[in-house]
């Protein structure tokens, strides 16, 4: 008997024991719990304080649309971009596709659908007013805890300022390539033009001299010299002119333009009086760009350097060097030299230091053209009497 | 180990044998909790090794056949406490595969720091299942018992062989065929 109450009293007491053991593991669990759903709370209240921040205080439009389509939530802006107060009245996404853009809004919901988002769409949206504008979103599928998707959200910008800047851009260009066009034509017509009338004004001065054989003065054939040579350089003017203005008017070429071979022709094309020494380096690089137009600019500077040789012993030396991405070339002469005070109005068209009848002022204009035209930049060194030395680069 | 198989364990012992086992087993075993248990409990696995230790050799039972005994009665726990689990099976092979990807699944949402064993199916057919029971605890028998009264739970039955793939019972395979 008194061995049954004792295992009775004892397996109360375990019991009574076990009940306090529980009753402190569960008040321990409801403080733990307690502790996790207060810090919950509070980053619950940090992260929608946040959220609210963001969707309140940028600048583009943010919705949120049901999977259905209807607009569950605009924040001001987008109110402001549609005009409408979702509020008061729903709408669904559909309304505010331009029909003109509903398939390709269609296709990007399906891509939204498939992948979970879309970048960079570009399309027309109405407003309430029916006005059209053009967007530009970013979207991105809102999935619930279990990954099933719940909504869509998406990021609107207004860019019709933008799209419309572009469009007037487009007409811009068309337009200045028209006027380009038209320019280059008017050039050719006009040259020709001014040609005829100064062809005739020799050919009437010819005649003249001829009829009058014997009876003219001195003077009067000096004028008739002199005529003549205004006519020359005239002429020479307007072919100038229609150098410069078709540079650039075509379609530049870009190949590749062995200097070697570029020289070469040129020594036979120019020429270079006995007493001038053309130096050239043994060995010239190959550069990309138009050949017509880079032979140009070496005919033109290297010409002005045989032009402008006052020396008995003219020299000529032409040279280059490599530099990160372009090569420097120099075309060094010990002519007559140009006065530092000149040297920024040189490249200008019509700027002529020196009024000899063969020169008009356009060719170092046509020489910095082409310069520019390959990437490179033109300047000089000079002294007068002592000569100058025109550098430039060509981009490789 | 979880409080609720030692709670439950010794709820059995003292409806077979009575309260005067219960308290043999207790006093004859050194245990740090003093066989005071609570179901929300942990306690060391040892306490459970010893307890059955003592209760095999007073009843001259097997622990294995005390296990499989333990196991059937432990089904009943299951039954009244998780019907719903239950309920989301339609059949018993159905339910014994999901051991590990759905049951173990729920258990460790209500007790996270639950040892559990592995079970991993290696054949199943609508008819027919093998699964590798894996645990250093070796209460394999625990398993059949359970799996019997699975059977049981929808009405029917089964010819469960049990093949140790480690002596010690740490690795043991289950072929299952449902009559």
């Amino acid at each position: 008997m008194n061995n049954e109450i004792d295992i009775l009293k004892r397996a109360l007491a375990r019991e009574k024991s076990a009940r306090k053991s529980a009753e402190r593991i569960l008040e321990e669990k409801s403080r733990d719990l307690y502790r996790i759903s207060q810090k919950l709370e509070t980053l619950l209240a940090e992260k929608s304080a946040q959220l609210q921040g963001v969707f309140e205080n940028i600048i583009d439009a943010y919705v949120i649309i049901g999977i259905d389509g209807d607009i569950l939530k605009f924040n001001d802006a987008a109110k402001r971009l549609f005009e409408y107060n979702i509020d008061e009245e729903p709408i669904n996404v559909v309304q505010l596709i331009f029909p003109e853009d509903h398939e390709y809004a269609m296709n990007s919901f399906l891509d939204l659908k498939k992948y979970g988002y879309f970048k960079n769409y570009e399309a027309r949206v109405l407003t309430k007013s029916g006005e059209v504008k053009w967007v530009h979103i970013n979207a991105s599928i809102v999935y619930d805890v279990g990954r099933v998707p719940i909504a869509a959200q998406g990021i609107v910008r207004d860019i019709t300022e933008i799209k419309n800047l572009e469009v007037q851009k487009e007409k811009l260009l068309k337009k200045l390539e028209g006027s380009n066009d038209l320019l280059q034509e008017y050039a050719h017509i006009v040259s020709h033009d001014l040609k005829s009338p100064l062809r005739s004004i020799d050919a009437l001065v010819h005649w003249i001299k001829e009829d009058n054989q014997g009876q003219l003065d001195e003077t009067t054939i000096q004028n008739f010299k002199l005529i003549e040579t205004a006519l020359e350089k005239m002429e020479l003017l307007i072919t100038d002119l229609l150098d410069y203005a078709s540079i650039g008017a075509k379609d530049t070429l870009k190949e590749e333009v062995n200097l070697n071979d570029l020289m070469r022709d040129l020594q036979s094309i120019l020429f270079i009086p006995d007493h001038i020494k053309v130096i050239m380096p043994k060995k010239m690089p190959t550069v990309i760009g138009d050949p017509i137009k880079l032979q140009q600019l070496f005919q033109n500077l290297i010409g002005n350097a045989i032009k402008f040789s006052d020396k008995t012993k003219g020299e000529i030396n032409i040279d280059v060097i490599e530099l990160e991405g372009y090569y420097q070339f120099s075309i060094k002469d010990n002519g007559i030299g140009i006065d530092q005070k000149f040297h920024n109005k040189i490249f200008e068209i019509f700027h002529s230091l020196n009024k000899s009848k063969s020169s008009t002022g356009i060719g170092l204009s046509i020489v910095k053209k082409i310069v520019d035209m390959h990437g490179g930049k033109i300047w000089l060194n000079s002294e007068l009497d002592f000569g100058t030395t025109f550098y430039f680069t060509i981009e490789k | 180990m979880k409080g609720i198989v030692f709670t439950e364990f010794l709820d059995l012992v003292e409806d077979k044998f009575g309260l005067e086992m219960v308290d043999y087993i207790i006093t004859k075993s050194d245990l740090e909790s003093e066989g005071v248990y609570t179901a929300i409990g942990t306690y060391s696995f040892s306490e459970m090794l010893q307890l059955l230790k003592h209760l095999s050799a007073r009843t001259e039972l097997s622990i294995d056949k005390l296990l499989l005994v333990y196991g059937e009665h432990f089904f009943s726990v299951l039954e009244t406490s998780y019907p719903g689990l239950l309920a989301s099976y339609k059949d018993p092979i159905e339910m014994i595969s999901s051991i590990e990807n759905h049951i173990h699944v729920e258990v460790r949402k209500i007790y996270p720091d639950a040892e559990l064993p592995t079970f991993t199916v290696v054949d199943r057919s609508e008819k027919m299942l093998i699964i590798d029971y894996t645990s250093s605890r070796a209460m394999h028998h625990f398993g059949l018992g359970l799996m019997n009264k699975t059977f049981e739970h929808f009405d029917s039955t089964a010819d469960i062989v049990l093949e140790k793939i480690k002596p010690d019972g740490t690795e043991v395979r289950f072929v299952i065929h449902k009559n």
